[in-house]
This record gives structure tokens, sequence and C-alpha cells, in this order.
């Protein structure tokens, strides 16, 4: 199945840029570009993508209210996936709370550009999971934004669930959890597609941000 | 032996203190240095001086007036020699407004002068050494010296006049009523209020001295605060530059059917490049960064060039000022550098015209010339006078700044109608 992106950017270039990179890949198919975040928000209810790569810094709307506008819809299947020049950790660390599955640099190589775009697709994996939890772990500590209610809704989880959930808060794969939990990686897969459900979160990456802000995890050290 | 050579010490160190003694003198009450008072006029001068000067003159003639017939036996002429010295003694008093060190010395020898003139023309029921009148002129010296040196000379001052008063008592005639009693306090007094007014005249000069240095400090914060805004747009921008750079070196290869070897590597080698000066540029973005660009409501948005000159006066205008704006010269796209300064300078200069204008119409004028672009931002007399800021102008030391740095010039001032003008010439080529 063919994954098809949207990309938004207010440089011609780069859009330009990423068409053809994504668009020499297999299975990744470029369905449409937007100049700025309004734009992209047009552009995605008409093509329906999997994925939007969204600069995060454009005219009239910035990446990140678009990301949470996208995100935010009702049934809202699309995936974002945030571009950005500077790796500003409080700029990665509010795309993420937006509602974005990933982060990556724009001098990304485009095997990495390609590896992301199918990694957020899929949606079972952290995106450089190091990175990404450093950062959610680092942020939530030191958040002053409203936070998600998030006490009420663990309570829905079981508790085999909790610990899949803290589990890929730590940036663990499907395969380790199951190492380390000794079941099925099938299991795991299956623990993991309730929590998502059962909390309302969109992929892995929401899940581990929801994770620490919730407060379940604890970041290491402090 | 230790009690003799316990007093041979003693006596050690009094012939020790008696041979530093004429040294101690000169250096404390001879050549030390005088507190400065700038001429009348200049800036600092203190503005009751003259009034001062008026008072004491008045004061010192009555005083020498008053001291004549403490001079003479009763009912006696008046010997010139007499006149002269009341004379002498009032000049030395009023010689202490300029050089109180010598007109206190002479003060004292006239003193011992007059007292030795006096004391056999004396009745016994008058003070003995000092009258009223030499009470009044040396307290006089004294306050006048503590003043201006530093209270630990004018103590000194003041040990060596009580101290004459006392030798000037132990050569007399006759029996006399002997008024050190009396004259020490005044003597003491008068050394007490000059050092006090001295004090306080200090600690004055410190503060303004340290309000200077706490303003010129001041300045200097916000001209590297400018500086350092300055140059983390201007890198913001050229990471955006690069990061295309690295895009489109990786995507040349696409563009071409069965790229050779050399022009992968060349295309790799190019992209590898860029993406090391971003590592290093985002390093120098990260040292550059502050707290008000984290708080920056505006870092969602690319940075501005002159082609988003139409929104910046719409959001002015929504605030409340008049403002037009004119375009000359065919618009091109500039540099991003110049670009960007263009719109920052007209942009602090409209944020001047509604902090310091209020009322005032403005007008922008963007000019576009064969080898700068000029930006000119004018607006008419405020309606109300605007409050006054504090400290140097923010808005335009960033101006002056962006200007110099490329090779521009800035020209501002008040227009003949009571408003305000800024003008920036920005060459598009670099600093020569």
């Amino acid at each position: 199945m063919t994954i098809r992106v949207l990309i938004a950017d207010d440089q011609m270039m780069v859009r330009q840029g990423f068409t053809v990179l994504l668009n020499a890949e297999p299975g990744i198919e470029v369905v449409g570009q937007a100049v700025d975040g309004v734009d992209a928000l047009e552009k995605a209810a008409e093509l329906a993508p999997d994925v939007v790569l969204m600069d995060i810094r454009m005219p009239r709307l910035g990446g990140i209210d678009a990301t949470r506008r996208l995100t935010a819809a009702p049934g809202a299947t699309v995936r974002v996936l945030v571009l950005t020049t500077f790796d500003l950790d409080e700029y990665v660390y509010e795309a993420l709370r937006s509602g974005a599955s990933g982060f990556l640099l724009k001098d990304a190589s485009a095997a990495e550009l390609a590896q992301a775009v199918r990694v957020v697709a899929a949606g079972d994996a952290l995106l450089a999971p190091n990175i990404t939890k450093r950062l959610i772990a680092e942020f939530s500590r030191v958040s002053r934004g409203p936070r998600p209610p998030g006490r009420e809704r663990v309570g829905a989880l079981t508790e085999r669930e909790t610990e899949v959930l803290s589990l890929i808060a730590q940036g663990l794969s499907n395969a380790e959890t199951a190492v380390r939990l000794v079941v099925a990686e099938q299991t795991v897969k299956t623990h993991v597609s309730r929590i998502l459900v059962k909390l309302g979160l969109r992929d892995r990456t929401q899940a581990a941000v929801f994770a620490y802000e919730s407060g379940l995890v604890r970041p290491a050290g402090y | 032996m230790p009690k003799l050579s316990a007093m041979t010490g003693v006596g050690v160190r009094v012939r020790g203190v008696l041979r530093g003694l004429p040294r101690m003198l000169r250096e404390d009450l001879w050549t030390a240095p005088v507190d400065p008072v700038p001429p009348v006029g200049a800036p600092g001068s203190p503005v009751w001086r003259p009034a001062f000067g008026m008072l004491l003159l008045l004061g010192a003639t009555l005083v020498a007036v008053w001291h004549v017939p403490d001079l003479v036996p009763r009912g006696a002429a008046v010997p010139e020699y007499a006149v002269l010295l009341v004379v002498c003694q009032a000049l030395a008093l009023l010689a202490g407004m300029w050089q109180p060190l010598y007109a206190w010395w002479a003060s004292l020898g006239l003193m011992a002068v007059s007292v030795r003139i006096a004391e056999s023309a004396m009745t016994p029921g008058e003070l003995f050494p000092w009258t009223g009148p030499e009470m009044a002129l040396q307290g006089g010296a004294l306050f006048l010296l503590a003043l201006r040196v530093h209270p630990r000379r004018a103590v000194l001052a003041l040990g060596l006049s009580l101290l004459a008063g006392l030798v000037s008592s132990a050569f007399t005639t006759q029996a006399h009523h002997y008024s050190l009693d009396v004259g020490a306090p005044v003597v003491i007094t008068a050394v007490g209020t000059g050092a006090a007014l001295r004090a306080l005249k200090v600690a004055r000069s410190q503060l303004v001295v340290q309000s200077g240095l706490t303003e010129e400090e001041r300045s200097r914060r916000t001209l590297l605060e400018e500086r350092n805004r300055i140059a983390r747009e201007l890198h913001d921008v050229v990471a955006h530059h690069m990061s295309v750079i690295s895009i489109q070196a990786q995507v040349a290869p696409h563009l071409v059917e069965a790229p050779s070897d050399e022009l992968r590597e060349n295309l790799a080698g190019i992209w590898e490049n860029a993406v090391e000066a971003l590592a290093e540029l985002r390093r120098v973005l990260g040292v550059l960064r502050s707290e008000d660009a984290v708080a920056d409501g505006v870092r969602h948005a690319p940075q501005p060039s002159l082609d988003s000159l139409g929104e910046l006066i719409g959001t002015v205008r929504r605030a409340g000022v008049g403002v037009t704006a004119k375009t000359t010269g065919t618009p091109r796209p500039l540099a991003p550098g110049v670009g960007l300064s263009a719109y920052r300078i007209v942009q602090e200069a409209l944020s001047n015209v509604m902090r310091h204008a209020p009322g005032a119409r403005a007008r922008v004028e963007v000019g576009y010339h064969s080898a700068a672009v000029t930006v000119r931002v004018t607006n008419t007399a405020p309606e109300a006078p605007a409050p006054r800021a504090g400290g140097v102008g923010h808005g335009l030391l960033g101006m002056r700044e962006r200007t110099a740095m490329l090779g521009g010039d800035l020209i501002h001032g008040r227009t003949p109608g009571g408003g305000y003008e800024v003008l920036a010439t920005l060459p598009l080529e670099g600093p020569a």
C-alpha cells in the first residue's frame, strides 16, 4: 500500500526537493503541496493524505497550530511529521504535544526522510526513540502549559496495559516489550492498539507524550 | 632591664614622631590635595557659592571691625598697624574660599601676632587668648578647611589651632580670663560641621558617579542585546538557506538521467558540507538564543522581509495609528539580510511613533535605487507630549546597528513641524 504524503512548506525549493526525494522512494507518493498552514488544512481535507510533512515556521498559520487543528479533527487519521531547520527542543516538544507523530531536521538524508515517513505512517515505533524520550521527559517536567486530564484515563487501562504503556514511553519496540514481559509480540501489538483506543491516542509517540504528562512514567534522574 | 628598654622604645617612638612631624605637616597641611570647586557657571558648580561668598565678605568685615578694639587699650587712638592686622585677618578668612590650607596657616599666624599685640592691652575680664572675633576668625578658617580636605587633615589642623591657643596662653604678662573652654567647642563645632557637609557632598558625588556607571552599563547591555538579536536573525536566515542547499544537493542527482559517479560524489560532498555547516550554525544559534527568543510570539513565522511590510502597516493601523505607505522605484528581491533589516527598521520606527508620538500620523516610504534601498519613516507632531522614556532609545540603537552592519547610513532627528524622521540607506552591495 502506498503511503500518501502532503508536503507543507513556504519555500518552493523545499517542497519541490522533498517531492522529488520521496517520489523516488518505493511505496511513497507525494500527493500534494501546501504553501502555508491554512493551505495545509485545506489540502489535507481534500486529499486525505496518510502523512503530512509540516514545516514549523510558515506565514498565515504556523506548522504547530496547523498540526494541532489537523490532529484534533474528529476521526482524523492523518499523521504529522514535523520538519524543522532548528532542533530547538521546545519547538519539537511543542510539535509533539500538538499531536505530531515525529520530527525531522530538514537537512536529513533522503534515506532518513523516507524511513521517517514509513515509521510515522506505520505508527508502531517511536521516531528516534532516545531523543524523543529525552525531550518528552524533559519538557513534561518543566511544561507550564495546561496538562491533559490524564490520571482518570490511566485508570481505564488494565495493569498489563499500563505496564506496556510505560515501556513504550521508554522507547521500547514491540519486540523488545515482548521480551521484557515474556509474552508474544502479537500480544504486545494487541495491548498497544487497546491502549491507543482506550486513551483516544493516535500512535506510540502520542502514547509516550501521554505517559510522561500524566505522570505514569517519571523521567529518570529527577 | 625591660623597663629601661621600654622607655628607650617610647623615646625612639617619640623621636620618630618628632622627626616625622615636619614632613607630616607639609604633606597633610601644605601640599595636600584640596577638593576642587568648579568655577561659577560650570556644571557641578554649587549655586549657593556666590551668595556664600558675599555673606562671608560681610561677616569678615564685621568681625574685623568688631576685632579692632581688642587690639588697643580702651580709649586710645587706633594705630595703623591694628587696622592692617584686622584687614589681613579678614582677607585670610576670605581667601579660605579658594585656598583653605594656606588661608588657615595665615589666620593661625595672624592670630598669634594679634594675641601678642593684644595681650598687654587687655583688661583682666576679657577672654584670652581668643576673644569673640578671634574665635570667629579661627572657626571660620577651620570650617572652610574642613569643607575641602580629608577629615583627618581637618582634625590635625584643629589640633594645631588649639595647640597654638595653649602656647599663646603660656606667654603672658598678666592673669587673664582664659577662654579655651569656650573657644575649643566653637572651633570643634566648626570643623565638625564642615566635615559633615563635606561627607554629604562626597556621598552625593559618588551617587552621581554610580548612577552614571549604571546608565552606561545599561546602554552597553542594550547595545549587546540588539547585536545579539540581529546576529540571531541573520544566522537564522543563513540556516534556512543552508537547509535548502542540503535538500537541493540531494535532489540534483534525481534530475538527470544516469548521473555520473563524479556528479554523485560532488553532490554528496555539497550535502555533507551543508549538513556540517548547519550543525555549526545550530551551535552558534544555541549560544545566541536568549529568553526573548523563546517568549517571542512570532517564532512560528518565517523571518520577515520588505514583502511583509503590508501586514506590518496593517497591524499598526489596527492599533490606531494613521499610516500611509509609498514605494518608489521598481521593487525587486533583496538579499535576505537587507530585506530583514529594512523591515526591522520600519518596524522599530513605527513602534517609536506609537510610543513617543501619541496621535501622530506616520508615513513610510520605501525607495528602490540602483545601488541602495532607502526606508524613510516620518511622523507629524504628536497631539500630546509623550511620556519621556528613560534610558537610551532602544529602537534607534537597533536601527543604527543594523544600518552600520550593512555599511549604510542612518539619519534621524526632529522635523521643523515638530515631528520626527528616520531615514536609513542600505546599500545593496555589502560593506566594502
